[in-house]
């Protein structure tokens, strides 16, 4: 096998090993409930409909961006636990500058995507700030930072917010339709089927992860800060300062979390706006090995067992825990599975290196005897 | 609104079903005669069978949250055990899209599920979506109207009963119970999470307890702010609440906080004070330690309002429209275990009356 | 017991005690151990020598119980036994004494010692009565109720040493135990070595000292890639042939050569100072000029200030003082702008401030290189270029591997070094520092990266070397300062100083 090859072996067979052995885990837990295996796998695995193939793509895109936001923390190993506080305070801000619409058209929705990336940015790079200068783990500062941003939109959100007596919804202006961005039709119907347009911009978010970490020197002095803290010191990295660009690049694209959801179908931010994804996404980057296709599988997975919750639970009558557990019981896998194979692979190098020495001595042995 | 009248007579039946329901011993046939007025359902006390479906979709929490969510499975086990009819559950997860409420009450319907309901407001949105594309089937949400009285004044959704609750005027109720046994002049709210459903608890007891004493202190906090809804199931935060109300010189205390209550009720214990339950007769349902310390409840009868709309459907017809719960079909009130609010049971009866008669107008909002 | 062999080495008479036969280790590494054959003697200090890598530890961890062998057989005093860890070797007798010490710092010689070791003498009067008759025996001068961190790195050792007699241990072995002393401390280790073969034990001592293993060892097993080339007597032997043995071809040494040195100053230092936390000054008024061509050594027992010298003028430590590049203030300037402006670094812990490990060898190729070319091309990186770069590394500085893809970590130590000593020249600096650039390394990598400095240094580069073997400073250095507790105490001329002089100077008995 050539060493490329050995490569992609060894990359395909992680996932499959992890999902075997989660296969097996979340079938065991099922049957240790008393629910029915074969039912709960054959409505997993069946074919979705086309409008649950839009849903798990809406679905998919906001989890990715979540994922990716995470990711761009994870390499550099920094644990941006605030994904979620800054995905919900860029995306208000967001809605606020959109629903009030200072500009005409598409401007406003660009002016309120850089805004959202500016707040993210900001919100996260708080925690930054605090991890160069004063050491503060990021991961207790971004909680706390969860907690100030949640209280924080509450707050702002009733002072901004367009109450409709009797609804329990509060929610900030609509967004007006000349700013919100187009759905992509899938399906003529019917029914007519429609995915977020915003899934553009995140596949471009996607290959713009993967071109700044692995192609330019901001992302190598990322990453060799990931690797090794002493050795990009001794190298001139100022991880001070990539510390804070790394939080703030997070925190950037963590604000675009929100926005499918924003400018693709609630048009506005309100008290029932989707929360906890950010911390999906701190798992979907784990699943996805912190690397954007990778991400992009976890996130279509995740969003795919979703999108299973309800018919297992209305169909097949299991408990949508379930559902969780088989996240869990992925992620968990996978993280090992990886590390076997990752460990496995390690082996193997340092015997091709032992080997290619090994070589070079019997050329000697025979020179010797030459 | 025009079915109130004919609500009214079915709630007293159903209220009396429930607490022996609520026993566990309900062979009890069901001789409700506008059930029977129904005609074609014909099923009988010995083997009630239906071929209707319900489908019900809670939200967080689902059955077995002692709270919101079980006060309707309450009223939807009734109406199953007496009409026999089929029934299916499904229930929200905490931070779940939008799109997956929606495709909850899709399921239903494409699993042949007519009515479907939609347990809490958080439902709004996709009751207000999913209707339209199911014009076939009814639909009923609980705790919202959006559907049946759209914000922007377009048509309401034709296939859509909203079942909503007159909490401001339960709330008045107890306010007034609150002012009469306060003998610092000193009371307290204790919302679970600031959202305008629970700022009606608000403005109704405010409304009451200065109806009775228009100088009374009202001490007013809430938990948590959304998107955050934990106040609605954390005992800790309540009890702090509700302590420094008391040590403030509150001598009563009404939560509107859900699983908060609980704490609520321990702060009052602890300080020799008296609360105020919500919901359910928390009298009946809270630890027998704290029992002592629960002057009344505002009941809100949610499993009278699921339990009605299923009898009516059950007899053939789909209501649809907003259904208030108010005062005057007993859809809110107040509870009286414990015997603490024995002596003054005139009094709130005649403001109970008033109400119902219009003269005195709860405000919705504090 | 008495010792009638005690003054010379024979290979007769005593018996063996320690019998390694066909030992064998299929290693998931860069050498595995194949067919090695030891006869340990009772009574004898028998030294193992090699290459770094060659497999001394790994035959030293089969020997310790640490990982069981793939073949081959080990007898003990006659006996062959099964050594599945290290209790096990204990059990039989073998101890082992680390390079880097195994003590608790905030506990007293006594309880490092009885640590682990309760059972034997509890922890009270009769351990203590136990360690003054081990200590006197065989002239360990150990003191039980000093705390550690009090003691001096030779005191230190002896308390290892201790510790292993006191868990009744026949057979010692001594990983490289002089790495860490200075010349008068080595002499009495050499003289405590003496005392336990007097008292019938048997040492085994790793090294690749050569000097220092001909006056101490009574026999020689040279170890090379893996397998025991031969075993000889330190009597019929020089070091040269030791060490042709070792490498098995013809061994460069670090001769001075004709000076090199300009008058034109690449580094200048003036009264750098450097405070710790606790206000204590690590560094304090050190000044000095390396000059065009030139070499400078720093000699000095390590932690005395070395590190924190190269990490200020890396820019990793804010000194105050003055330190010019080619004229150049680099106060202000940072860490990558002054490798930037032709500093460049060869650290002493290359895994941890040289490598990245698990990244392939082209992206260490671009560490520290990230803003030039080859390794960048604007703000990309420039992969293509990159790995060109190492490969062509690879090929000028023996760098033994497949390829430039393979992860750092798979490499051995020295071709670790040799990448970074590639990477660091390729850059074209005009001054390298060089802080213990052929520490762990092997005899030939340490010729070549010797002659690279060495030519690098005829092109007029100016170095700043750092190393704690004083025969590679004398043989490389043009001028020699001495640092001790964060001070420049004295300068020597390497062509008429001794290593034994520097030694003096480095502890501060001379002054």
């Amino acid at each position: 096998m050539t060493p490329r090859v050995t490569k992609l072996v060894l990359g395909l067979s992680a996932p499959i090993l992890a999902l075997l052995m989660a296969f097996l885990i979340t079938s065991a837990v099922l049957a240790a409930a008393g629910d029915p295996v074969g039912e709960v796998w054959g409505q997993l695995l069946s074919v979705p409909e086309t409008r649950n193939v839009g849903n798990i793509i809406d679905n998919a895109t906001v989890l990715y961006l979540s994922g990716l936001a995470a990711a761009v923390g994870f390499r550099m190993n920094l644990f941006n636990i605030g994904v979620d506080g800054q995905y919900r305070i860029a995306a208000f801000v967001a809605a606020v500058v959109a629903g009030e619409a200072w500009l005409p058209g598409y401007l406003n929705t660009v002016l309120a995507v850089l805004c959202a990336m500016a707040v993210g940015a900001v919100w996260a790079g708080i925690a930054g700030v605090l991890r160069a200068t004063r050491g503060v783990s990021e991961v207790i500062s971004t909680i706390m930072l969860n907690a100030i941003a949640t209280a924080l939109v509450a707050y702002l959100l009733r002072e901004a917010a367009v109450r409709e007596a009797g609804s329990n919804v509060i929610a900030t202006k609509t967004i007006p339709e000349d700013s919100r961005i187009p759905n992509i039709t899938i399906s003529d119907g019917p029914p007519v089927v429609d995915i977020y347009g915003f899934v553009v911009l995140a596949v471009l978010a996607g290959f713009l992860f993967w071109f700044v970490l692995n192609k330019t020197r901001f992302g190598f002095d990322l990453r060799a800060t990931g690797r090794s803290t002493t050795a990009a010191v001794a190298s001139g990295i100022s991880v001070n300062k990539m510390t804070v660009a790394a939080m703030m690049l997070s925190g950037a694209v963590a604000g675009l979390v929100g926005l499918p959801i924003l400018l693709g179908s609630s048009f506005s931010y309100g008290s029932t706006f989707q929360s906890g994804l950010g911390f999906a996404g701190i798992a979907i980057a784990l699943l996805g090995r912190n690397n954007a296709v990778g991400i992009a599988v976890g996130a279509l997975l995740f969003a795919y067992l979703n999108e299973q919750s309800n018919p297992l639970q209305i169909l097949v009558g299991v408990s949508p825990d379930i559902v969780a557990i088989t996240q869990g019981t992925i992620v968990l896998t996978v993280v090992i599975s990886y590390e076997v194979v990752r460990r496995y692979g390690v082996r193997m190098e340092q015997q091709a290196v032992a080997r290619a020495l090994e070589q070079e001595r019997d050329d000697e042995r025979a020179e010797v005897k030459a | 609104m025009r079915r109130s009248t004919r609500l009214a007579a079915l709630l007293t039946a159903g209220i009396l079903a429930l607490a022996t329901a609520g026993c566990g011993d309900e062979d009890e046939p069901n001789d409700d005669p506008t059930t029977g007025s129904g005609g074609d359902s014909s099923e009988t006390a010995d083997a009630p069978e239906s071929d209707i479906k319900v489908g019900m979709a809670y939200d967080v929490g689902g059955r077995g949250d002692q709270s919101f969510n079980d006060s309707a499975a309450a009223g939807l086990d009734q109406a199953v055990e007496e009409f026999g009819f089929e029934s299916e559950e499904g229930e929200a997860s905490d931070g779940e899209a939008e799109t997956q409420r929606e495709e909850r009450l899709r399921t239903f319907a494409d699993a042949g599920y007519n009515p479907i309901i939609a347990v809490g407001f958080a439902y709004s949105a996709s009751v207000a979506k999913v209707a339209v594309e199911y014009p076939d089937l009814s639909f009923a949400i609980i705790d919202d109207t959006a559907s049946c009285e759209p914000f922007d004044g377009s048509d309401p959704v034709p296939n859509v009963a909203c079942l909503v609750f007159a909490e401001e005027q339960g709330s008045f109720l107890v306010g007034a119970a609150a002012a009469l046994k306060s003998e610092a002049g000193h009371v307290g709210f204790v919302g679970g999470v600031q959202v305008p459903l629970i700022e009606k608890f608000q403005a109704g007891y405010e409304a009451g307890a200065k109806a009775v004493n228009p100088d009374i202190t009202i001490d007013v906090t809430y938990l948590t702010q959304p998107p955050d809804f934990s106040g609605f199931g954390d005992p800790a935060k309540g009890k702090t609440a509700a302590e420094g109300m008391y040590q403030g010189g509150a001598d009563i205390v009404y939560h509107a906080a859900g699983g908060s209550g609980g704490g609520v009720f321990e702060a009052a214990s602890e300080a020799g004070a008296l609360a105020i339950g919500v919901d359910s007769d928390q009298y009946n349902t809270a630890d027998p330690s704290v029992q002592d310390v629960i002057l009344t409840s505002m009941l809100k009868n949610v499993n009278v309002a699921v339990y009605e709309y299923l009898t009516e459907v059950a007899a053939g017809t789909f209501p649809v429209g907003t259904n208030v719960y108010d005062l005057s079909v007993d859809g809110v009130g107040y509870s009286t275990s414990g015997g603490l609010v024995d002596d003054i049971t005139a009094d709130l009866d005649g403001y109970k009356q008033q109400i119902i008669d219009g003269e005195i107008e709860v405000p919705t909002a504090p | 017991m008495s010792a009638p062999t005690v003054e010379e080495a024979t290979s007769t008479g005593a018996p063996v005690t320690v019998r390694l036969r066909g030992i064998g280790k299929r290693f998931p590494g860069v050498i595995a151990n194949d067919d090695i054959n030891i006869d340990v003697r009772r009574g004898t200090i028998h030294a193992i020598v090699g290459e770094n890598g060659a497999g001394k530890s790994t035959l030293m961890k089969i020997l310790y119980g640490v990982q069981p062998p793939d073949s081959g057989t080990i007898e003990i005093e006659g006996t062959q036994v099964s050594l599945k860890s290290p209790a096990d070797a204990i059990a039989a007798g073998v101890g082992m004494v680390f390079q880097h010490f195994m003590l608790a710092d905030n506990l007293t010689v006594l309880e490092n010692v009885v640590l682990g070791a309760e059972k034997l003498h509890g922890i009270g009067g009769a351990a203590r009565a136990e360690i003054m008759r081990i200590s006197d025996s065989y002239g360990l001068d150990v003191e039980p109720d000093r705390m550690v961190e009090e003691l001096g790195v030779g005191a230190r050792q002896r308390v290892e040493i201790l510790k292993v007699l006191y868990r009744g241990a026949r057979i010692v072995i001594l990983d490289e135990p002089t790495a860490v002393l200075v010349p008068h401390e080595v002499d009495e280790l050499f003289d405590n070595l003496r005392e336990l073969k007097k008292e019938g034990l048997s040492v085994i001592f790793i090294s690749h000292k050569l000097d220092e293993v001909l006056s101490v060892a009574d026999e020689i097993t040279v170890i090379r890639r893996g397998t025991t080339v031969k075993t000889v007597s330190p009597r019929d032997v020089t070091a040269r042939q030791l060490a042709e043995l070792m490498v098995g071809s013809e061994l460069p040494s670090p001769s001075t050569e004709t000076s090199t040195v300009t008058d034109v100053v690449l580094l200048s230092v003036k009264n750098l100072t450097l405070a710790g936390v606790d206000g204590r000054e690590l560094l304090k008024d050190i000044s000095f000029d390396i000059h065009k061509g030139e070499v400078l050594g720093i000699a000095g027992v390590e932690g005395n200030g070395q590190e924190e010298l190269v990490e200020s003028i890396m820019g990793m430590r804010h000194s105050s003082g003055e330190i010019r590049l080619d004229g150049r203030d680099l106060a202000h300037e940072s860490t990558g702008e002054r490798r930037e402006a032709g500093i460049g670094y060869i650290p002493a812990d290359r895994q941890r401030h040289g490598l990245l490990l698990d990244a392939p060898l082209w992206e260490n190729r671009v560490l520290g290189h990230q803003g030039r070319p080859p390794s960048a091309r604007g703000p990309l990186i420039d992969k293509r270029a990159a790995r060109a770069d190492t490969e062509r590394i690879i090929a000028a500085y023996d760098v033994r591997t497949p390829g430039p893809d393979v992860l750092a970590r798979a490499l051995s130590g020295g071709n670790q070094q040799k990448l970074i000593v590639g990477r660091e020249m390729s850059s074209e600096p005009i001054v390298l520092i060089a802080s213990h650039p052929t520490r762990g390394v092997d005899v030939g990598a340490q010729a070549a990266i010797w002659g690279h400095i060495k030519d690098a240094r005829r092109n007029g580069l100016a170095v700043l070397l750092i190393s704690a073997d004083l025969d590679e400073l004398i043989g490389l250095s043009d001028r020699i300062e001495v640092i001790l507790r964060g001070r420049m105490v004295g300068t020597f001329d390497p062509g008429d100083v001794t290593p034994e002089q520097l030694g003096s100077a480095m502890t501060g008995a001379s002054l």
